[in-house]
């Protein structure tokens, strides 16, 4: 009987402000601790799946740094932050066609240099010389200098709409933060306050400092093989039950839902379909979040609450230790660390695995985590459980 | 608007010689006549066409908008924040571009109207303002 795939292997490089150390690096190194975890040896990979972060510091040539032979997948993906969900997706269809029997996802980078800002690591628009070019100047010029600024729009259009408030975004950060103290990878562990977040600067108004995700060195990979395979390998299975992806090609015109609604309506409703749940059944959620306002709408757009109450949702304390419905449990990429979608999976795998420590949620045989790419344009969504698909 | 002048590219010389004429521009398709804004690239609906360059009547509503603070300069004064807007054009698209509106004022829905400014260095540039 096929029962689909599974990840059977995750590593984790230090991650954080780790100098001196390439991108290549890190991933060759994330790719062998995933296929030790999962107590195969390279020469057992014959897939290999790479996305390469901000700086594009690795491709295909990953192969050759370690020594891979006669693969038969070989590729480099990128929907942005939903490229972690898509590899898996196609890791799975790769080993449930027979494509290849064991392969290896991952992704490295390493944006930070000793004394500069994350802002700078990510290259915000400062505008060369003090002169703006063409119309993407004027708008630069006019304050739109960023990501975080970009993001800001959507916020504040989600605030308009539905009355959703700043302390709301806050009531996320304070609730992963709280989270980030069990998990000893997390680069931010100290607790914050409601207060803490609005004190903190403006980035972007109305996106607050303590909005805003991490920017982090480092690479994350997991090993996807069969179910039946991983059953017999080293370390619990995390089976993958479903997978979705929503690319919403919103136009910027009249009637646009930008900022209101995203790919995760789309990507949700494919995932929990093929798993065969709906959203009351998912114990444990893992949301990109690139910024506290797209936990809230992507919350929304899964279902997890009715549209427009992602802000009370958030401040209701459901998504923090001890809520209903426990979310970003190691911090995610506000406290915990920046590697685009592999943040929230390796969480994933963490959690539905049972390895979470103290931070491990009580009930975990279903376990989302979801990548967001783009300024909202882009979606995957995976459904991870402990127990083998349909059992 | 704080920051350096705005210099032109190729592909807006059309926008800022409208600028200086007091015109907003957007874009529009030849073959089914929608509008779009003025950063766009081609219709989607009329593959091969080239969008060309028609006027606005340069009047609309926000949208969204974002407050970019500035950090302080070397004298320690904060220079005042920029507002870029989200702004629906009563032609329909979509377009980023500087508002100078009270901040207590700003809201979903606020009329606005294109207005230019012509600094002394770089293209002149919309403004939009409450109408």
């Amino acid at each position: 009987m096929d029962t689909g795939a599974a990840i059977a292997g995750l590593g984790i490089t230090d991650v954080g402000k780790v100098y001196g150390r390439s991108a290549r690096s890190f991933a060759a190194e994330a790719v062998r601790l995933a296929a030790d975890d999962a107590g195969l040896g390279l020469a057992d990979l014959d897939g290999l799946l790479v996305s390469a972060g901000i700086t594009g510091g690795i491709g295909i040539d990953l192969a050759q740094d370690l020594g891979l032979t006669d693969l038969r997948l070989l590729t480099q993906m990128n929907a942005f932050g939903a490229t972690a969900g898509a590899m898996v997706a196609h890791a799975a269809m790769a080993v449930m066609s027979g494509t290849a029997s064991a392969v290896a996802c991952v992704f490295a980078d390493a944006p930070l240099r000793p004394g500069t800002s994350a802002g700078a690591a990510y290259g915000g628009r400062g505008g060369s010389a003090g002169e703006w070019h063409g119309l993407q100047g004027y708008a630069a010029a006019a304050g739109m200098r960023s990501v975080n600024a970009m993001y800001a729009m959507a916020a504040r259009r989600h605030m308009e709409t539905y009355g959703t408030t700043s302390e709301q975004f806050g009531a996320v950060a304070v609730g992963q933060r709280a989270w980030a103290a069990g998990n000893p990878r997390a680069q931010m562990r100290e607790p914050i306050t409601l207060e803490d977040h609005q004190a903190s600067r403006w980035v972007a108004e109305p996106l607050h400092l303590l909005d805003c995700c991490l920017v982090s060195n480092g690479g994350v990979a997991v090993i996807v093989t069969s179910a039946e395979r991983a059953a017999g390998l080293a370390r619990p299975p995390a089976h993958v039950w479903g997978w979705g992806q929503g690319h919403p090609g919103q136009r910027m015109t009249r009637g646009s839902a930008f900022g209101l609604r995203t790919g995760a309506v789309t990507s949700g409703a494919s995932a929990f379909k093929m798993a065969g749940i709906t959203a009351a059944d998912v114990d444990v959620c893992e949301i990109y979040d690139c910024y506290t306002y797209t936990v809230v709408i992507t919350l929304e757009d899964y279902g997890f609450c009715a549209k427009g109450e992602g802000g009370a949702f958030a401040a209701s304390g459901a998504l923090g230790p001890g809520g209903s419905l426990p979310t970003n449990t190691g911090g995610g990429q506000l406290s915990g660390f920046y590697m685009w979608g592999f943040t929230p999976l390796a969480e994933a795998v963490i959690q539905a695995r049972g390895e979470g420590g103290e931070r491990q949620a009580d009930r975990h045989d279903v376990v989302l985590a979801s990548g967001n790419g783009g300024i909202l344009a882009h979606h995957a969504t995976l459904i991870l459980s402990p127990h083998v698909k349909g059992s | 608007m704080h920051s350096g002048p705005v210099r032109r590219d190729d592909r807006s010389a059309g926008f800022f010689d409208g600028a200086a004429r007091g015109e907003l521009m957007l874009r529009r398709c030849p073959s089914c006549s929608a509008w779009y804004g003025p950063d766009a690239r081609g219709c989607p609906d009329c593959p091969g066409t080239e969008p060309g360059w028609a006027a606005s009547a340069g009047t609309g509503t926000l949208v969204s908008w974002v407050v970019a603070h500035g950090r302080p300069g070397p004298d320690g004064a904060t220079p005042e924040p920029d507002v870029a807007g989200l702004v629906e054009l009563a032609e329909g698209p979509w377009m980023t571009a500087a508002v100078e509106a009270p901040a207590a004022e700003l809201r979903a829905g606020l009329p606005l109207r294109a207005r230019f400014e012509r600094p002394s260095e770089g293209e002149p540039y919309p403004v939009f303002v409450g109408s």
